[in-house]
């Protein structure tokens, strides 16, 4: 079972879309359907059926602008606030506009959204301000209806291949390097553009309950698109932005405050009260969770147990069947019920994700990475708040965009010894008769995370983090040994994790201030707006290290006013409408 | 070297795993089908919606979600009197799922149906289809006897949103069933005239909690000219959901003689109420209400707490 | 360094009874997120192949189980986080 045979295979396509998860079918349907000629290839380390982070479905859009409820300004100013006005707004007003359009696609593809009684989108508020949320009362379909459409277009799938490593030449992108997970046989796929969709780095941090794969984020997204897109030299922005989420602890679930909400429920402290002062989801709102947790008025819960039965019923069923739908069960052997207590939230460990923060692989609003020919959408690009809607939405930009950009050019001309190199880095785990099995690497090394780099963040101990990470990686070089196909999956993957481990330290010590709340909080520096309001961009030095650089932030599309910046710092932003 | 690609296979080719003697068999024939998503898999999975087996059919049944069109909808028209309970559902559910308004035509003459969880069934598909031919006997099934019917069909007609069904949906507000008298409350929503604003008031008095929510809810989307004093009387609602409602609708439609009231009511336990009152007073603006908030500036909730400093903020900015 | 066996317990159960992988069913295999099903060959009984968990390495996340289309799979909720 899994054994590890010897092959490789070339093809070559237009465009090559990795990862089969939100932004990728959408990225390769659009770039079809625009050049139907075109020759699009969709690939995927697990099945493209149910794959990424919303294998299971989804239960919400979170973020909608949907015209009678909220402007593309209105939100562009929302999410350029709660980033701490670190963002480029291009991509996210190009985001804004279009973003109606995609709903209305997926619901022509059979993904039900909430409807009130007249048929209307039924969006709730959940944000003090703006009306962004719209549930989907069968968002367990979502991958099936996905999946449809792509067997309707005719795309080209190919399952159970994971990328290691792109290909580049000529200055612009070339292709990539495959192994099949099941074989470790190589697939060299010379692509004239490549659209890079590989989810979170949510394999990063290690969960509190020690079960390796009881993370926030698929533990399947590992982050192998930060690493290949350090490995291809492109910028890499903001990634001490980390992303830590509330979650139902232990089950390490989402809360979902967003369903929950706008039906009544809340997080609260012990004592049943409110406590999160922040309007927005930020590292600010979960400073205020962490600070609430570790005071005496702690542990945090989700309160639901004040409504009535008819709404927690309702709850119920949606918290159950779509997203996590295990829920279900895990409370059933806990013995909790939303009716009769409140349920235990922790936060979670932590990773690198665009959905719900502003770092990522750096991309403009056609979803262009600072590699020519190269591409990034969902979670791995730095749209913050991109969620599912935004993977949707930017993954389509990307297709579009990419099916462009091949018109006009040929396959990149590349060093076959780069391909010769990366074999031989894949297959190194293989030749060896013992060693350290994969999963002690990345054990080793998130442990390290968690012990390190988790804020608030300390210079020495981040320092004290890198000597170790150096030792985990030399130990992984040289000593890490694998007995089947399947356990080189897993030694790819913990190869990532250190790359992004890495990374995540690096970027942390560059940014010598305190932002974003948790996220960025390094309790030897104060928020610096002189020194610091701007980007960071990380690549790979000359030396084989990460390098960062400042990069200025670009003028607002939507200007946003002194009073209205005041209010964020003071977290006590005016809302222009009441909540609800 | 393992294939590359997932393969568009020959359809004829997959459905001869249709004939196989084992169910297994033919169950993983149904899902191959289903997965090419090519429609001229759809006559085979009829075909399996009459299996011998039930996990074949209950499979097919499900598999019919990938396809659309009248012929898919005709194959689970058949499932949805199939003898297991199981397959008779997930028929139901796949209707749900269609998008191709042709695929309504079959469904419109399942109205007429003796079977209960048919029509219910072909409702359901009807609804997401807006077909208006859906709409006459949508109207006349609101005097069935069946509760689920009743349920189904007004579900249809507010989606409609045909003035024409006006009298049938205001009829429907006073249905035995809370449920139905729920929908019909909150499907008067796209209607501009006075007589369905009369029926949200008079539901206002509903016996059921959820019904005087809905309207309270709804009532803003009518225009609410005569709202006023009916929601005011709806503050006392002996359920806060109903109350909450209430007072955001009031201000909604600005009226500033319910702000003393709501003002009052701000003194509550439930942090939910305290919060949308507050809101409802920054809304609604009217000056001298400050005293209602100035005791919350400092609430424990900090949802409160905000919403009563941005109140009296609107408060200022109007009497200035 | 050399290896040592150790025990886990998986989350994932297959009912040998009702798994019809013996009639080319993969499905559980195909859809799981972090490929930890596998297809076995069964010494004895009625059957000659089931599915089963083969790596402890599992978000509990349900389409194996969602998606069998015999009721076959149940997923657990792993051990140290129950």
């Amino acid at each position: 079972m899994d054994e590890i045979l010897d092959g490789i295979s070339q093809i070559d396509c237009d465009v090559l879309v990795i990862g089969g998860g939100t932004a990728g079918p959408m990225a390769a349907l659009k770039a079809k359907r625009k050049n139907p000629e075109a020759n699009v290839v969709l690939l995927d380390k697990a099945n493209v059926k149910r794959s990424g982070a919303i294998a299971m479905g989804m239960d919400g859009l979170n973020n909608t602008i949907i015209p009678g409820h909220a402007t593309p300004e209105q939100y562009t100013k929302e999410i350029t606030i709660a980033n701490d006005g670190i963002v480029d707004q291009a991509p996210i007003y190009r985001y804004a506009q279009g973003c109606y359009e995609i709903i209305q696609e997926l619901d022509s593809f059979g993904i039900r959204f909430q409807k009130d009684q007249n048929g209307e989108y039924d969006v709730k508020k959940v944000h003090h301000i703006g009306t962004y949320v719209l549930p989907m009362p069968n968002g367990d379909t979502v991958k099936k209806a996905l999946y449809r459409q792509l067997r309707k277009a005719r795309i080209n799938i190919s399952n159970r291949y994971m990328a290691t490593r792109l290909l580049t030449g000529e200055g612009r992108i070339a292709g990539a390097i495959c192994v099949n997970t099941r074989t470790a046989e190589f697939l060299v796929v010379r692509a004239k553009a490549v659209v890079m969709c590989l989810g979170a780095a949510g394999r990063l941090g290690l969960p509190t309950s020690g079960y390796m794969y009881g993370t926030y984020e698929n533990p399947t997204n590992t982050g192998e698109g930060y690493s290949m897109a350090y490995h291809a030299g492109a910028d890499l922005a903001n990634l001490e932005c980390y992303q830590i989420n509330p979650l139902i602890k232990d089950y390490n679930g989402p809360a979902c405050a967003y369903v929950a909400g706008p039906m009544g429920g809340y997080t609260a402290n012990a004592e049943g009260e409110r406590f999160i002062e922040c309007d927005y989801w930020s590292g600010q709102m979960m400073q205020e969770f962490y600070d609430e947790l570790q005071s005496g008025k702690g542990p945090v819960y989700l309160k639901l147990n004040h409504l009535a039965e008819e709404t927690v019923a309702e709850i119920e069923r949606v918290l159950h069947i779509v997203e996590r739908p295990t829920r279900g069960h895990f409370h059933k052997n806990r013995g909790t019920d939303y009716r009769k207590q409140m349920i235990e939230m922790h936060i979670s460990e932590i990773g690198f994700c665009s959905g719900h923060s502003a770092s990522g692989v750096f991309v403009d609003e056609n979803a262009r990475t600072s590699v020519q020919g190269l591409y990034a959408a969902g979670d791995m690009a730095n749209v913050p708040h991109n969620y599912m809607l935004g993977a949707f939405t930017n993954g389509a930009f990307a297709g579009l965009d990419a099916v462009d950009f091949i018109k006009d050019v040929d396959f990149a001309k590349f060093d076959h010894g780069d391909v010769e190199a990366e074999r031989n880095r894949v297959l190194a785990p293989t030749k060896r008769d013992d060693g350290i099995p994969p999963n002690q690497i990345e054990f080793k090394t998130r442990r390290l995370v968690n012990d390190y780099l988790q804020p608030p963040k300390v210079t020495a101990k981040m320092e004290t983090a890198q000597r170790r990470f150096a030792e985990v990686r030399d130990d992984m070089q040289n000593a890490m040994y694998v007995q089947n196909a399947h356990e080189l999956m897993r030694s790819l993957e913990a190869s990532t994790i250190m790359d992004c481990a890495e990374m995540a330290a690096s970027a942390s010590l560059y940014r010598t201030e305190s932002r974003w709340g948790l996220y960025h909080n390094r309790v030897e520096y104060e928020k610096d707006d002189e020194n610091w309001f701007c980007h960071t961009l990380l690549k790979k030095g000359e030396n084989g290290l990460p390098e960062s650089r400042k990069q200025d932030v670009k003028p607002y599309i939507v200007e946003i006013e002194d009073d209205e910046k005041d209010a964020y710092d003071k977290q006590r932003v005016q809302p222009t409408e009441a909540a609800e | 070297m393992n294939a590359i690609f997932e393969d568009f296979d020959d359809i004829k080719d997959l459905a001869d795993a249709l004939d196989d003697p084992d169910a297994g068999a033919r169950i993983v024939a149904v899902m191959d089908l289903a997965d090419s998503a090519d429609p001229d898999a759809i006559p085979y999975i009829a075909k399996a919606i009459t299996d011998a087996d039930e996990g074949v059919r209950l499979k097919a049944a499900q598999a019919l979600t990938d396809f659309d069109g009248p012929e898919t909808s005709a194959a689970l028209i058949v499932a949805l009197k199939d003898s297991s309970e199981r397959v008779r559902e997930a028929a139901a559910i796949s209707l749900t799922e269609l998008k191709d308004p042709k695929a309504g035509t079959p469904l419109l003459d399942c109205l007429n149906d003796d079977d209960e969880f048919v029509i219910v069934a072909a409702f359901g598909g009807l609804k997401e289809l807006r077909r208006p031919e859906a709409l006459g006997p949508a109207i006349n099934a609101l005097v069935s006897p069946s509760v689920a019917i009743r349920g189904a069909a007004v579900s249809v007609i507010g989606w409609l949103q045909d003035e024409n069904a006006l009298p049938a949906l205001m009829s429907a507000t006073t249905d035995q069933s809370s449920d139905v008298r729920r929908v019909a409350v909150a499907a008067l929503g796209f209607s501009k005239n006075e007589r369905s604003e009369q029926t949200l008031i008079s539901a206002l008095e509903d016996e059921n909690w959820q019904v005087r929510e809905a309207s309270a809810e709804t009532l803003p989307k009518t225009g609410g000219a005569n709202a006023a004093n009916p929601l005011m009387t709806a503050l006392d609602d002996e359920y806060w959901q109903v109350r909450l409602k209430a007072a955001r609708s009031l201000a909604a439609l600005k009226i500033e003689e319910a702000a003393d009231k709501i003002g009052s009511m701000i003194t509550t336990q439930i942090p939910n109420l305290r919060k949308e009152c507050s809101a409802a007073l920054g809304e609604l603006a009217v000056p001298g209400t400050e005293k209602y908030l100035i005791d919350f500036v400092d609430d424990g909730d900090p949802d409160v707490r905000k919403n009563v400093r941005w109140a009296l903020e609107k408060i200022a900015q109007k009497a200035s | 360094m050399p290896l040592a066996q150790t025990q886990t317990s998986v989350p994932v159960v297959v009912d040998d009874d009702l798994c019809i992988a013996d009639k080319g069913c993969t499905v559980c295999v195909d859809v799981c997120p972090l490929d930890v099903l596998r297809i076995k060959d069964m010494a004895e009984g009625p059957k000659s192949k089931t599915a089963f968990m083969q790596y402890d390495e599992c978000w509990y996340c349900m389409p194996c189980e969602a998606d069998c289309p015999t009721g076959a799979v149940t997923v657990n909720i792993p051990y140290l986080l129950k």
